[in-house]
């Protein structure tokens, strides 16, 4: 027993002796664990979307559109655009006209527009017509947006089905024969629920025939109706005792199941509408720069073999600088990099039908780029740490928190907007939007610029600070 | 062909080479005896130009030896304490890749190599990736990689550590081979035995200060002894030892005695004391002392402590 005892114990001084051990045992996983925490709102009651950029043109002049984009204007899974800002900085309600310009532009403010267009109700159809405009260049954002809006349609602005069916009707009916309709069934719910006749033809004509309360679970019962199974006393006009909650959720789900079918949603696809694979062009630029990460930071790490191995000091006995070794080392990443990014796009092409070829020189021109800015960071990891486990051990933790922040495993928009602002700071989210530039937007050279400008200046940035490090470190000895 | 001024050396508050000047000439195969610690290899790292010293000098052939100064780094080959090859590549992409590095290409890079490998016995291990060799054959492979470009001064720092008695005999034969044909070599080891059996000159070096210079003959004039006598430490002989400290240094361990009289202590003197005291002559050993003793003498501890 005591030998297992005492084995045991150095196992464990190891263990406390490694910081990296250590470091990858408790603090990485605590950090992960606290990230995505706040990533998904965990212990938080209105987690779920933040700040999604959504563009609302409201053409229509019924006043249940305004309140549609009031209550959008609310909802906190939206940032809500409606004006356009004319050079002079003035501004100027958006218009059905400006969307498509504004969302094929690289730099979009928004990927998601709602057009509440002047025959959101006809006479002639039944049903509303509402049209998105979409860049869906992440399937799960776009799943989100749709869900989103529907919910909030039918939630906050049921009246406007209720007018489409008075519409409807009156331009069947005729004027007179209407009204004597509307009259006929507000005496029918008057006498069957003892509110008052003159109120519900009224809200009839409105077009608000109650579905709020069923679709809007914070929308009070109406206390001047009784329930229809309490006894009829004509003398009485008392509210009734309660409302039957239980029934609520079942009506919710089928009123909303049956609306989905008569809300007609008009979809334009603006961007990426002829990308004949957009689901894996959508997701492969952020795995591929996840694990070319991964493999960046390992080659990087062979700078503390070498090291250790004595290599330095033979190299830099020869003709060779330090310089010389470090930007060998760069090169062999970026082109290392460039490779396996084709690799996996060119898998991308023949298991999935991503259009590669169609954009092959302005893809390799991102990849090169991105495989830049990959290899600078391995080198700055390389740089900042002590020895090659330390190095590991670092290089996991950054890259799990890049790729997740950077939007490489779920869109960014799922995340609270504060945490939404550091996306922008990790090379992830530059390396992805170079790719989905290209393989999805179909930029030109020109378009590209700003993100290899941005890719290029991380690189510059980060290289001139590994440089720096490397001659002041103890990786030269 | 070397010439180091005043150079010193520090590593925060640790003075690793203190104000050390140093001469080699051209064919020399001079030895750097010192303990671990000493300063042995950042001598060397200074030479070759990984590290610039704090204070003084450096030059070789008249050029100052400075990182910057590349040319002057293609006259020296360094052999590392460290296997300082890739051992995933084999042993001819190794010597390519370290022969590449000084310019050498082609025909003249395959002949070089061909002469290296066949030189220290790895001819027909070419092919092998290096990880598979044995310690005393990464030992010749780590040596010759640094020969390729034939230079004119070799720098060995401690280019046996960890090799079996053969691949070390083989080592030293080719190093002494190396230096016959003129090659230039600073050899640094804390086995004298080595500096004993290679190095024309030695300078004996501690605490970043080099203590003592010169071929082995003159470092043992330095040793107020020529000669060391040993006998058993019995009852019979300590009338005997209590008289002799008089006449030189004593010290007792393992049972016996070690006499080293004073350089004016005559031997027939020792040994008419012994007559004296009835010790017979059959019991006393006598040998030329060794550059132990000598690093002993001026450190006042032994090579290995």
């Amino acid at each position: 027993m005591r030998p297992i005892l005492v084995l045991l114990r150095k196992d464990f001084t190891n263990f406390f002796r490694n910081k990296a051990a250590v470091s990858l045992t408790f603090i990485v996983p605590f950090a992960m664990i606290w990230l995505f925490g706040v990533i998904f709102g965990v212990n938080k009651k209105d987690s779920g979307p933040n700040g999604i950029p959504l563009a609302v043109v409201n053409a229509s002049d019924n006043p249940a559109a305004a309140t549609l984009v009031a209550a959008l204007q609310a909802e906190k899974s939206f940032y809500v655009y409606t004006k356009f800002v004319n050079p002079d900085k003035s501004t100027r309600p958006l218009t059905e006209a400006d969307l498509r310009s504004m969302m094929q532009a690289p730099d979009a403010d928004f990927r998601f527009a709602l057009v509440i267009p002047p025959d959101v109700v006809s006479e002639t159809t039944f049903g509303l017509h509402l049209k998105i405009f979409s860049n869906p260049r992440n399937e799960i954002e776009t799943q989100t947006v749709n869900g989103m809006l529907q919910k909030t349609i039918f939630t906050t602005v049921p009246q406007l089905l209720g007018q489409s069916l008075q519409a409807r009707a009156k331009n069947f009916l005729g004027d007179s024969r209407f009204k004597q309709f509307n009259g006929t069934i507000a005496a029918a719910v008057s006498d069957a629920f003892g509110a008052d006749k003159d109120q519900v033809q009224r809200d009839l004509e409105a077009g608000d025939f109650g579905f709020g309360q069923i679709t809007g679970p914070t929308q009070p019962a109406d206390r001047s109706l009784r329930r229809l199974d309490a006894p009829k006393d004509p003398t009485s006009n008392a509210p009734p005792t309660s409302v039957a909650q239980p029934a609520v959720a079942p009506a919710t789900t089928g009123a909303v199941d049956a609306l989905s079918r008569i809300v007609r949603l008009e979809t334009i696809q603006v961007v990426g509408a002829d990308v004949k694979s957009p689901f894996a062009t959508s997701i492969v630029g952020g795995w591929a720069i996840q694990f070319l990460l991964f493999a960046l930071s390992a080659s990087a790490t062979s700078l503390f073999r070498e090291r250790d191995a004595g290599i330095f000091q033979r190299l830099l006995a020869a003709p060779v600088t330090r310089a010389h070794i470090l930007w060998s080392k760069f090169l062999y990443g970026v082109i290392l990099g460039i490779v396996q990014l084709m690799v996996l796009f060119v898998a991308g092409r023949i298991l999935f039908g991503i259009e590669v070829e169609k954009h092959f020189v302005l893809l390799v021109l991102v990849c090169t780029f991105a495989a830049a800015a990959c290899t600078s960071f391995g080198m700055l990891l390389a740089a900042l740490s002590p020895n090659a486990e330390a190095a590991q051990g670092l290089a996991t933790f950054l890259i799990m928190i890049m790729s997740s922040l950077g939007g490489a495993w779920f869109p960014i928009t799922l995340m609270p907007v504060f945490i939404q602002q550091f996306s922008k700071l990790t090379l992830v989210y530059w390396s992805m939007e170079g790719f989905s530039a290209v393989l999805w937007a179909g930029q030109s050279f020109f378009q590209l610029l700003p993100i290899l400008g941005i890719l290029g200046g991380i690189t510059v940035l980060v290289m001139s600070i590994a440089v720096w490090r490397f001659n002041r470190g103890k990786i030269f000895g | 062909m070397l010439q180091l001024r005043s150079v010193t050396k520090r590593f925060g508050t640790i003075i690793a080479l203190d104000d050390v000047s140093l001469d080699i000439a051209r064919g020399e195969f001079f030895g750097l005896l010192g303990p671990n610690g000493a300063g042995k290899s950042t001598l060397m790292s200074l030479v070759a130009g990984l590290r610039a010293a704090d204070a003084g000098t450096l030059h070789l052939d008249g050029a100052p030896l400075t990182a910057a100064n590349a040319a002057s780094r293609t006259s020296l080959g360094l052999v590392p304490q460290h296997i300082a090859l890739y051992p995933e590549l084999n042993a001819d992409e190794n010597l390519r890749i370290f022969g590449a590095l000084y310019g050498l290409r082609g025909a003249d890079l395959r002949d070089r190599i061909n002469t290296a490998l066949t030189a220290v016995q790895l001819a027909d291990r070419r092919r092998d990736p290096v990880k598979n060799f044995s310690g005393g054959m990464q030992r010749r492979l780590n040596l010759v990689a640094a020969l390729l470009h034939r230079p004119k001064l070799l720098l060995c720092d401690e280019p046996t550590v960890g090799v079996d008695p053969q691949s070390r005999n083989a080592i030293f034969e080719y190093l002494q081979a190396l230096n016959r044909d003129g090659l230039t070599i600073i050899y640094s080891t804390h086995y004298m035995e080595e500096a004993t059996r290679l190095c024309s000159r030695i300078g004996i070096i501690d605490h970043g200060k080099i203590l003592a210079l010169g071929t082995l003959e003159e470092l043992l004039t330095r040793l107020p002894f020529e000669e060391e006598i040993r006998f058993p430490a019995t009852a019979a002989t300590a009338p005997l030892a209590v008289e002799l400290a008089a006449l030189g240094e004593l010290a007792t361990a393992d049972g016996s005695h070690r006499f080293r009289p004073h350089i004016d202590c005559k031997l027939s003197a020792f040994y008419a004391r012994a007559e004296s005291h009835a010790v017979p002559g059959r019991l006393f050993t006598s040998q030329r002392p060794t550059l132990e003793a000598v690093f002993l003498h001026l450190t006042g501890r032994t090579l290995r402590e």
